[in-house]
């Protein structure tokens, strides 16, 4: 099976925000029938590598079928909550951003079929 | 430029306006205003734009405003509100405060009663709270839900002004109100802090699920343009954000939910912006925890059934957990933070060799913590997705921290030398850094009875709507009359005193009981 690495920005849209010491961002694919590309191309491993250094964790991803998104929720990622955390995006507003730009791995043949743009 | 709640009350009809003022930490910060101003503690915003004729216009129009503006304060934020009625003749208008959402006091018991517990939403465990985490703490505020705010409408109120009601919650006190729900508590005697599932008309097959659509209508538009194309990926699209509407959202009785903008204002209410909003600072979608029902937003669907109409279906409630959640802060040390620019080649090699004098320097404050980022260089991005890019100029931004003040004066000292005394090049971006006093956030949760008994509900009126009210026999144009009298006071000395003495009695804030 072969794979081909694209933008995640070629997949989903987004926006992340804050809730004490955690970020959320929320992806939404472009067509909802592309979730489970999504699904497959940002899992919590993956979030784990993206984001190494700044936490350990937990990751986790949530599944939203009803709009085809997820939520992904990066634990402990504020050095402790938006007003203590010493990065000037200080409360993980451009995470959303930043993520939408990371290459993600998807099945090509089932990109193709269901007309993800792969140039 | 219009302020934003003018607009909406200008360009569209409304019943309510809600709005929310408060982040996370607000609570602390407006609770330090308090401790120094006993008249301060509340959201000055939104004096600017009642003054700036938002109050008339809210009376012309006949709609009723909901906001969580009280903050640590909401006693004085209404009576902020009473004042201005007066200087506009809106003798009649009526102002509730809903509070008790303070649990400063109680904290320190809540360990031995069992009625409180840590909160560590990275494990899902929650520990009994203990001294150690509930040490000096600043502020402790639960986040109510939209019970108090539907009680102070069923009492008349055209104003509600609340401490921490959560965000969406104000929006699910204007529908309790309105589906009539809370009329059916209040002739029960229901609790006025919920649970509020429990006031639904039998009428009503799955008030859960009602509770939960509106609590997903105000989770999308208490953000306000966020659901009408600001903060969106789709930003090169969206026209006019200059002029962007503010939300609209039609709300029926049964759940139905339409958000919309007013129209000829910029921006764009779409599938894909409320999307990204409905998804917006959550947890777990099957189960986003709000004051008044558990949340299940994995099946919602948008559906764009016009131009800016997008409508919401499929949110399901289950009810609300038994405990509560407190935000409490506790002060913590110092901060300031600096930056400098380093242009031209090898700027970042220059940029990193100017942070080690500067720490070399520092090295002797052994509990002061650096962090550096190299704007520029990719620093909103965790390292892995760091692109090599070829930079023209770096922003060095130091962030410091330290127990102690004098740690980060000294801090502050250093960063200007550096121009001088460090790699070539360096320029220099502003004033030097101030410290100021970090504030952590410390989540919390605490048994829901505690705190539904000590939520409270008082409506106000002026003295003089109060009697009108009540007797009958004060007319308004009475009033301006006595105004009349006491602006001509230079010409009828005696006369204007006594008029304006009597005229100053009469529209004396006073408390008024709540009936309930």
């Amino acid at each position: 099976m072969s794979e081909v690495w694209i933008p995640l920005s070629r997949l989903a849209h987004g926006r992340s925000g804050d809730k004490g010491d955690l970020v959320n961002i929320g992806l939404i694919a472009h067509d909802p029938a592309w979730l489970p590309l999504l699904i497959d191309a940002v899992t919590p491993e993956r979030l784990a590598e993206w984001f190494a250094g700044w936490t350990d964790g937990p990751f986790r991803v949530y599944p939203v079928p009803g709009v085809g998104g997820i939520n992904c929720i990066l634990h402990r990622i504020l050095q402790g909550g938006g007003t203590v955390c010493h990065r000037l995006d200080a409360q993980g507003k451009a995470l959303g951003q930043v993520v939408l730009r990371a290459m993600v791995p998807v099945n090509e043949k089932a990109a193709r079929k269901l007309g993800v743009d792969l140039s | 430029m219009v302020l934003a709640p003018l607009h909406l009350l200008r360009q569209t009809e409304l019943d309510y306006l809600t709005m929310d003022y408060l982040a996370e930490v607000t609570m602390s910060i407006l609770h330090k205003q308090m401790i120094r101003d006993s008249n301060k503690g509340w959201a000055t915003d939104l004096q600017v734009w009642l003054e700036a004729g938002g109050l008339s216009e809210l009376r012309d129009k006949d709609v009723r405003l909901v906001t969580n503006a009280g903050g640590a304060n909401p006693h004085a934020c209404a009576k902020m509100v009473l004042a201005l009625a007066r200087t506009i003749d809106w003798w009649h208008c009526r102002v509730a405060i809903v509070d008790g959402d303070d649990m400063l006091a109680l904290i320190g018991s809540l360990e031995e009663e069992g009625t409180g517990l840590s909160f560590d939403p990275a494990y899902e465990v929650d520990r009994v709270a203990d001294a150690e985490l509930t040490r000096d703490l600043l502020s402790a505020n639960a986040y109510l839900g939209g019970g108090g705010v539907a009680r102070a409408l069923e009492l008349g109120a055209d104003i509600v002004i609340t401490g921490r009601v959560a965000d969406a919650s104000l929006i699910t006190g204007c529908m309790l109100h309105a589906a009539g729900w809370a009329g059916i508590a209040e002739a029960e005697g229901a609790a006025v802090a919920g649970p509020v599932h429990a006031w639904a008309p039998e009428s009503v097959d799955s008030p859960l699920d009602v509770l939960a659509a509106w609590t997903v209508a105000g989770h999308l538009i208490e953000c306000g343009a966020q659901v009408t194309g600001g903060n969106a990926t789709d930003w090169a699209t969206i026209e006019d954000l200059a002029n962007v509407g503010y939300p609209v959202a039609e709300v029926g009785f049964d759940g139905s939910v339409v958000i919309s903008k007013p129209e000829n204002t910029g921006g764009v209410v779409n599938r894909r912006v409320v999307a990204e909003q409905l998804l917006y600072e959550i947890g777990d979608p099957s189960a986003y925890i709000t004051p008044d029902a558990i949340i299940d937003i994995t099946e919602v669907t948008l559906t764009e059934i016009g131009k800016d109409r997008v409508e919401m279906k499929g949110a399901r409630g289950l009810a609300p957990t038994p405990w509560l959640k407190v935000s409490a802060c506790r002060i913590d040390g110092w901060f300031a933070a600096s930056e400098l620019i380093v242009p031209g080649q090898d700027c970042l090699s220059r940029a990193q060799r100017m942070d080690e004098v500067l720490r070399a320097r520092l090295e002797h404050l052994t509990e002061l913590h650096i962090h550096t980022e190299y704007l520029g260089a990719g620093a909103l991005s965790p390292p892995a997705l760091r692109p090599p890019v070829e930079l023209f100029e770096v922003v060095v931004r130091w962030a410091a921290s330290s127990p102690r003040r004098g740690d980060i004066e000294t801090f502050g000292m250093a960063i200007a030398p550096l121009v001088l005394t460090s790699p070539a090049g360096v320029s220099g971006m502003g004033a030097r850094a101030r410290p100021r006093q970090q504030l952590r956030f410390i989540p919390l949760l605490v048994k829901r009875g505690l705190i539904e008994q000590a939520v409270r509900v008082r409506t106000f009126q002026s003295r003089a709507g109060r009697l009108a009210d009540r007797h009958n026999w004060i007319e308004d144009s009475m009033f301006s009359r006595l105004q009349r009298m006491s602006e001509r006071r230079n010409e009828h000395r005696l006369r204007g005193r006594l008029a304006e003495g009597l005229l100053r009695r009469l529209v004396e804030p006073a408390e008024e009981e709540v009936r309930h």
